[in-house]
C-alpha cells in the first residue's frame, strides 16, 4: 500500500512536471515578451523617457522571471561595500570600475549596454528553460522559521515561537523572527484552523493584480475593505479593515506603524466584504456537487429499477436535454425563469455572497448537468450489475428483487461512481467559467482565461500547475477511496489476486 | 426405479419469447416427471432448449418470456399458478436451487463468501445471523473448503475457480432443496477440478437425497452421474430413458446423431461425425417431426405429422415414427453399436471419465 501510493505520488509530481515545463516552454518561448504591457497603462506614461521605460520593462521581465536585470548600481552594490570609495566611483557614468564590472558581466553572458539617455550600464540576461524552472520549483515552497527574518537594522530580533492570543483574543501560535507573525490561528472561515507556516509562492501576477502573488489572488478576500473596532498591542483602539493574522514583518516601520504595533510586524492585509475567488468557486461547486450527487444516484437508481417505465423514461429525456442543449442556452434559461418569476438576483453583486439568494441561480446552474450526469452513470452501472451472473444467482437463490438490488448491485455500481468523488470536489476549486461569468460571480473560473488573454503568462504558468496538481491528485485520491470500497483492489503487492 | 416418488410433474409446457415483434416458441408442449432423488440429465444440441425447459421450474425466465400453456406440479401445487414475485421466492433457493454455467462470475466479487451464504439461510430458514454463520461454515465444511471458519469472511477473488464452485454449491444446498437444477456447472472448470466437484455432487446428493437434473454436452458427465437422460431437440424431448436404455439402445435417429457426434465417441484418427443440416427455426410453426430435414432416413410421414411417444420398455420412450410397426426396420449407425464398448473402456478404472 505505501510503496504503491508513494509510486504513485512520484508518477503525479512528474507528470505535473511534463505539463508545467511544457506550459513554460510556450508561453516564455512562444508568445512575444512585449506583449505582457499591453494590458498596461502605466508603461505608456513612460514612453517620452527612455531610460524610466528601459528601466519599468527590464524590471518587469525580471519580476516575471524572463531575465536577470541590473541597473549600474545594482551591479555596483554587488560589487563593493557601499561606503568605500570604489563604489562611489562605481556609480559615475564611464568610470574604469563601471567599464571593469561591464566586462565581467559580458564575460558571464550578460548583455551590457548604456542606457539612451543617461548613458549609465544596464545589465541583462535572459533566463534559458532550464533556469527558469528551476527557479519556479526551488521558490515554491518556503517554510517560515524563526531565521527567515535576516534584517540588518534589527540586529536584536528576538527568535522564538510561542503561545499567546490574536487581537481577538484567541489564542494563536506566534513568531518572532518569522516572516508571519501567526502561524497558527482560528477564525471563523471554513476550516477554522488556518496556517502561515508553509506557504506557496507560484510566482507574481502581471499586469491585472498587478505585482501581487498569484496566490493572494486566488485566496485573499476582494472587494470593499470592512472594517472593525480593533484594539491594538500598543492598547490604541481603532476602526480598522487590518487583518492581524496576515501581517508579515516590515523593515522600515513609519509613524502610522508604530502607533499599532509593538513589532516590526506591520505588513498587514486589509479585510473584505467578498469572499475569495477561491471560497466563492469552492462554495458554490460544492453546493453543486451535494446536490448533484444527492439526487443524481438515487434518481438514476430508480431509472435503473424501473428500466424501460416512465419514471426511467422522463430521465432519459433530461439528461439528453441536459446533454444536447448548449450550457449556456440553459443556464440562461433558468436564469430567466429565476429573475422573472422567483424574484432571485440575475447577477451575484447585487446582493453579494452574504445573502443566501445571490447562490441560488449559480448552484442551480452548475448543479442541473451534473445531476443529468450522475444520472446517467448511475443507471447504466446499475443496469450494467443487473445483467451479471451473480445477480442471476442471487435470484436463483430466492432474494427478492430490492434485496438483490440493494445488497448486491448497489455496491457494485457505487464503486466507479465513487473513483470520481475526489474529482468533482477538488474539481470545484477550478471554477466554473460559463455560470460563473453569466452571473458575474467573480470565481475562479474566469481566472485562466483571461489569463491567457491578458498576456498574464506567469498566472497561466501558475494556474497550469496548480490545476494540473488539483486533478492529478484527484485521480489518485479516487483510486485509493476505490481501495476502501473494494476489497479486489488491495494496493498491497500481495501474493493473492491484488494489484501488481 | 418405477416405486420413486415423483417429486416433480411438468406437463404440456409451452415457452414462447417476445423477440422484437415477432413470437419464437422454445418449448414445445414438453412433459417430464422428475423421481424422488434420481439424476436426470438433460442433453441436447445448443439452443434445444434445456436451460428455457428447467427455469419454468423457479420462474427465472428472462422478462421477455413466458410460459404459454401447461403445468408443472411440485409438492400438491402447480407452480405457474405463481404470479407474484413473493411466491417464487420461497420456491427458488429453497425447494429448486439452480447452479449456473459459469460459477466463476455467480459469486458477487465484493461481499465475502461467508455473507453470500448466509444471507440464503437467513432469508428461507429465518436464522439469525449466529446461527445462519455456523450453517454456513458447516456447509462450507462439507462441500470441502479447508479452514473454512478462517476463509468465512475472504472474498471470491481469493478463493480459486474450482472452490468458487464448492461454494455456489454450498449457497445451492445450503437450504437443503429438493431439487438441484445444474445448467452445465463443470464447463468452466478444467478436467480434474471438473470430476471433483462432480463427486461432490453426488457425495452430497447420497447424503441429503436430493434430485438432480443436469443439463450437460458431456457424455462422460452423463454416463457417470447420471439415472435417467432425456434427449431435447427443436425445444421437445424426443426420447427418454435409463442411461442403458438411452446409450445401448436408442431409438431416436437424433439421438443416434446426437451421440455419433460427440466428442467422446470419436476413434483417435477418425473424423468427428457431425450431424448435417442446422436446427429448425423456432419462429415457425414445425410440421412433423422437427429432425425430419436432417434426418437421412426420413419418412415422408415424419414431414407431415408429429410422431407419439412409442414405449420401448417400461423405463423408454421416444418419439419416432421409425417406431411404429408400420415402418421399416433401420439399423442404427455403427458407431451406435460400438458405443456400449467406447462406454465400458471411458468409465471404468483409469479411464477418461472414470469417478469413483
Ligand atoms: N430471453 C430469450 N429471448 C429470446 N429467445 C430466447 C431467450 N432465451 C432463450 N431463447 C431461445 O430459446 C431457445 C432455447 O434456448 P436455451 O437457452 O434453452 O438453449 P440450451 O439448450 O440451453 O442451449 P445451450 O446448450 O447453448 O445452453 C434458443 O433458440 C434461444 O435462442
Ligand atoms: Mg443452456
Amino acid at each position: 500500500m505505501k510503496r504503491y501510493v508513494l509510486e504513485r505520488i512520484i508518477r503525479s509530481l512528474f507528470s505535473i512536471f511534463c505539463v508545467v515545463t511544457i506550459a513554460m516552454f510556450l508561453v516564455y518561448s512562444q508568445i512575444d515578451r512585449n506583449n505582457v504591457f499591453k494590458e498596461d497603462q502605466a508603461v505608456l506614461k513612460l514612453k517620452g523617457q527612455p531610460d524610466a521605460y528601459l528601466n519599468y520593462r527590464y524590471s518587469v521581465w525580471e519580476t516575471l522571471g524572463y531575465l536577470d536585470y541590473m541597473t549600474q548600481r545594482d551591479a555596483c552594490t554587488l560589487e563593493y561595500d557601499v561606503n568605500s570609495k570604489e563604489f562611489t566611483s562605481c556609480l559615475e557614468i564611464g568610470s574604469p570600475e563601471a567599464a571593469a564590472l561591464g566586462e565581467q558581466y559580458k564575460a558571464k553572458g550578460y548583455s551590457v549596454e548604456p542606457t539612451p539617455e543617461s548613458g549609465a550600464l544596464w545589465f541583462t540576461r535572459d533566463y534559458t528553460l532550464v533556469e527558469r524552472i528551476v527557479r519556479f520549483y526551488s521558490g515554491l515552497i518556503n517554510i517560515d522559521n524563526p531565521y527567515a527574518v535576516q534584517d540588518a537594522n534589527n540586529p536584536d530580533l528576538e527568535r522564538k515561537i510561542y503561545f499567546g492570543n490574536d487581537l481577538a483574543g484567541k489564542p494563536a501560535l506566534k513568531c518572532s523572527g518569522c516572516e508571519h507573525k501567526y502561524l497558527i490561528y482560528f477564525n471563523s472561515d471554513f476550516p477554522f484552523i488556518h496556517q502561515n507556516i508553509v506557504t506557496f509562492d507560484l510566482g507574481t501576477s502581471y499586469p491585472a493584480y498587478k505585482n501581487q502573488a498569484v496566490t493572494d489572488v486566488m485566496s485573499l478576500r476582494q472587494g470593499s475593505a470592512v472594517k472593525e473596532t480593533v484594539t491594538f498591542e500598543t492598547g490604541l483602539t481603532l476602526d480598522t479593515s487590518i487583518l492581524d493574522h496576515t501581517c508579515t514583518y516590515k523593515e522600515v516601520l513609519d509613524q502610522l506603524d508604530s502607533n499599532k504595533f509593538v513589532d516590526n510586524y506591520a505588513n498587514c492585509l486589509t479585510n473584505m466584504a467578498e469572499d475569495s475567488m477561491m471560497s466563492v468557486s469552492i462554495k458554490m461547486g460544492l453546493m453543486a456537487v451535494a446536490i448533484g450527487y444527492g439526487l443524481g444516484i438515487p434518481v438514476g437508481m430508480l431509472m435503473a429499477r424501473r428500466k424501460g417505465k416512465l419514471a426511467d423514461k422522463l430521465g432519459q429525456a433530461y439528461i439528453v436535454i441536459m446533454i444536447s442543449i448548449p450550457s449556456l442556452a440553459y443556464i440562461s434559461f433558468f436564469r430567466y425563469l429565476g429573475t422573472q418569476y422567483m424574484g432571485l438576483p440575475g447577477k451575484y453583486p447585487e446582493l453579494g455572497g452574504a445573502d443566501w439568494r445571490s447562490w441560488v441561480l449559480p448552484v442551480i446552474s452548475l448543479a442541473l448537468p451534473q445531476i443529468a450526469g450522475l444520472m446517467m452513470w448511475t443507471r447504466r452501472y446499475m443496469v450494467d450489475q443487473s445483467s451479471s451472473d451473480y445477480v442471476k444467482f442471487a435470484r436463483a437463490k430466492g432474494l427478492s428483487e430490492s434485496e438483490i438490488f440493494s445488497r448486491h448491485i448497489l455496491k457494485n455500481a457505487i464503486i466507479p461512481i465513487a473513483q470520481g468523488i475526489p474529482g468533482s470536489i477538488i474539481g470545484c476549486i477550478n471554477g466554473a467559467i460559463i455560470t460563473e461569468s453569466l452571473y458575474a460571480v467573480s470565481g475562479m473560473g474566469k481566472l485562466l482565461p483571461n489569463s491567457i488573454k491578458g498576456f498574464n503568462n506567469s498566472m497561466v504558468i501558475a494556474l497550469t500547475f496548480f490545476f494540473t496538481f488539483l486533478s492529478v491528485f484527484s485521480l489518485l485520491l479516487g483510486d485509493l477511496l476505490v481501495t476502501v470500497i473494494d476489497p479486489r483492489i488491495s494496493l498491497a503487492t500481495s501474493k493473492k489476486g491484488g494489484r501488481k | 426405479m418405477e416405486e420413486k416418488n415423483i417429486v416433480l410433474s411438468a406437463k404440456d409446457v409451452v415457452v414462447k419469447f417476445h423477440v422484437r415483434d415477432r413470437v419464437l416458441t422454445a418449448i414445445r408442449k414438453v412433459s417430464l416427471d422428475l423421481y424422488d432423488g434420481e439424476t436426470l440429465a438433460i442433453v441436447g444440441e445448443s439452443g434445444s432448449g434445456k436451460s428455457v425447459f428447467t427455469k419454468t421450474f423457479t420462474g427465472m425466465l428472462e422478462s421477455n418470456g413466458w410460459v404459454d400453456n401447461g403445468e408443472i406440479m411440485f409438492e400438491g401445487k402447480n407452480l405457474l399458478e405463481n404470479k407474484k414475485n413473493r411466491d417464487w421466492e420461497k420456491v427458488r433457493g429453497a425447494k429448486i436451487a439452480t447452479i449456473f454455467q459459469d460459477p466463476m462470475s455467480s459469486l458477487n466479487p465484493i461481499k465475502t463468501i461467508g455473507s453470500q451464504i448466509t444471507e440464503v439461510v437467513m432469508k428461507h430458514q429465518g436464522k439469525t445471523k449466529a446461527e445462519a454463520k455456523e450453517i454456513a461454515i458447516d456447509m462450507m465444511d462439507r462441500v470441502g473448503i479447508p479452514n473454512a471458519a478462517d476463509r468465512f469472511d475472504e472474498y471470491p477473488f481469493q478463493y480459486s475457480g474450482g472452490m468458487r464452485q464448492r461454494i455456489v454449491i454450498a449457497i445451492a444446498l445450503a437450504c437443503r432443496p429438493k431439487i438441484l437444477i445444474c445448467d452445465e456447472p463443470t464447463t468452466a472448470l478444467d478436467v480434474t477440478i471438473q470430476a471433483q466437484i462432480l463427486k461432490l455432487i453426488k457425495d452430497l446428493q447420497k447424503e441429503y437425497g436430493f434430485t438432480t437434473v443436469f443439463i450437460t454436452h458431456d457424455l462422460g458427465v452423463v454416463a457417470n452421474m447420471a439415472d435417467r437422460v432425456a434427449v431435447m431437440y427443436g425445444g421437445q424431448i424426443i426420447e427418454y430413458g435409463t442411461v442403458e436404455d438411452i446409450f445401448y439402445n436408442p431409438k431416436h435417429p437424433y439421438t443416434w446423431a446426437l451421440l455419433s457426434s460427440l466428442p467422446q465417441i470419436g476413434v483417435k484418427g477418425e473424423e468427428l461425425y457431425s450431424i448435417a443440416g442446422t436446427p429448425p427455426s423456432l419462429f415457425n410453426e414445425i410440421k412433423g417431426d422437427a429432425f425430419a430435414p436432417r434426418n437421412p432416413h426420413a419418412m415422408k410421414i415424419d414431414f407431415e405429422e408429429e410422431p407419439p411417444f412409442f414405449q420401448i420398455s417400461p423405463t423408454h420412450y421416444a418419439k419416432t415414427w421409425l417406431l411404429d410397426p408400420r415402418a421399416p426396420k433401420i439399423e442404427p449407425p455403427h458407431e451406435i453399436k460400438v458405443l456400449h464398448q467406447r462406454m465400458v473402456e471411458m468409465t471404468s478404472k483409469g479411464g477418461a471419465f472414470y469417478v469413483e
